[in-house]
């Protein structure tokens, strides 16, 4: 399948859209090329834009909708061809197409397992489609930050989750016992000199009694 | 050592939890997902999330304007962090404005932050779904629940725990990266707070009904050694001359 190999090579550089030709002149690709540059490849299939983050676009417009439903099988057939890159829908939703929408997004996003990605218009499109191609380089505010702190904090706060057990407790039981498993394991005479009898038994019970 | 895993709920009577703040401001969604989805919708503390559908899912819902609203970046940051590290699945629903009566309503202007919004949860691997309203929302609630049930994750413990076990629930809610459901798991799953502790890590995957690397991440807690220097009672240090 060339098609195919083209399609995988063709990653743009960060500031860059790959359209398919059919693009060529139209209002959309003119107001993309405002902001981003575009380059037209001919070969793309039945994909429309190919994004720097390894994301591909099939733009699904008011009168594809409202022509009837060929253009599923199209978006199945883009399903099938993008493996390895990420799979973006967008889909012009207006006053025409918006009945239809809930059905289409049942079918992307619940079957197909694809993103769809609403628009009111091709040059909405177009002015997402910038975005999409420009945020690449800025770090993300809503990605998980892999940094985790020291976890002392968050024993001590463990422990302080024992009924009867405050922080001064807490930290007497965690300088004797380094952990909570070894605090778990410890005998109600080995609590006793640290927390007083009846906090020994409350820390005992609580890790050993079953629940009911 | 087993632990006692519980069948799941019979099929059909799928179990969603429903943060107490979603009373006020949406008890459409909630009577909806009750009466016409058939959907088992427990009221509860979720504490920063709006719905949990699965043991791995959960739903924040939002405005279309909030997302659209600078005012409401940093909390939406926050939020979606949060929840990115206590689940592996996170959707985001966009309901569209409500109108109130008599008020016409305004098309919905786009600009040029709600598309950098919308391009960086879909870079983070958020899952976007459009509602028109409530209704809409319960409906895409009650699908999300289908078709997590279908994958093997749907909640298959009682939404509600008392006494001993709504102890230990608070102590697991302490551990990282445990959600509510994973609490609640744990809770219903093991016979007692030991159990949990000196559970293997398969055991502990098991039970708490999570991916490896967050059962990993809650056994490397539970044995994890303090530096006994930093568990000094708050004492001021002096520091001689």
């Amino acid at each position: 399948m060339a098609n195919k190999a083209v399609l995988l090579n063709t990653v743009p550089p960060y500031g860059y859209v790959v359209a398919n030709g059919k693009w060529k002149g139209s209002a959309l690709a003119q107001s993309l090329q405002g902001n981003v540059k575009v380059m037209f490849e001919e070969h793309l299939g039945v994909v429309d834009f190919l994004l720097s983050d390894k994301s591909c676009v099939l733009h699904v417009s008011e009168s594809d909708m409202v022509a009837g439903s060929a253009y599923k099988r199209k978006i199945v057939r883009f399903r099938n061809a993008n493996s390895g890159l990420h799979g973006l829908v967008v889909v012009e939703k207006t006053r025409l197409s918006e009945q239809d929408f809930p059905s289409l997004q049942k079918f992307v996003v619940f079957e197909l397992g694809l993103t769809l990605l609403p628009v009111g218009s091709a040059a909405e499109a177009a002015q997402l489609l910038v975005q999409l191609a420009l945020g690449v380089s800025k770090e993300n505010p809503f990605r998980r930050s892999g940094v985790s702190g020291l976890l002392d904090p968050v024993v001590l706060a463990l422990v302080q989750q024992i009924p009867g057990v405050g922080k001064v407790k807490a930290a007497g039981l965690l300088r004797r016992f380094s952990s909570v498993h070894q605090l778990c394991g410890a005998p109600v005479r080995e609590l006793e000199p640290i927390v007083g009898h009846a906090a020994a038994q409350h820390v005992w019970g609580f890790f050993h009694n079953p629940f009911d | 050592l087993q632990t006692s895993l519980k069948p799941s709920s019979p099929a059909g009577h799928l179990s969603v939890l429903v943060d107490s703040r979603c009373i006020a401001s949406g008890p459409e969604v909630i009577s909806a997902l009750r009466l016409r989805q058939g959907v088992v919708a427990h009221v509860c503390s979720l504490d920063g999330c709006d719905f949990i559908v699965s043991n791995r899912m959960a739903v924040e819902w939002q405005t279309q304007s909030d997302i659209g609203s600078t005012h409401n970046r940093k909390r939406l940051q926050d939020r979606m962090q949060s929840l990115q590290s206590l689940f592996e699945r996170v959707c985001l629903i966009l309901e569209a404005d409500r109108t109130r009566p008599g008020e016409t309503s305004r098309p919905f202007q786009r600009t040029r932050y709600y598309d950098n919004t919308v391009s960086c949860l879909v870079r983070a691997g958020v899952r976007l779904l459009v509602s028109r309203g409530p209704e809409d929302t319960a409906a895409l609630l009650a699908e999300l629940a289908r078709v997590e049930q279908r994958k093997g994750q749907a909640i298959g413990v009682p939404l509600e725990v008392k006494g001993q076990r709504a102890q230990a629930l608070q102590f697991y809610l302490t551990l990282p990266c445990v959600s509510f459901i994973t609490a609640l798991n744990m809770c219903h799953n093991f016979r007692s707070v030991a159990q949990v502790i000196n559970s293997s890590l398969d055991s502990l995957q098991a039970g708490a009904c999570v991916s490896r690397s967050r059962a990993e991440e809650i056994y490397r807690c539970l044995r994890y050694s303090c530096d006994s220097s930093l568990m000094s009672t708050s004492a001021p240090k002096r520091t001689v001359p």
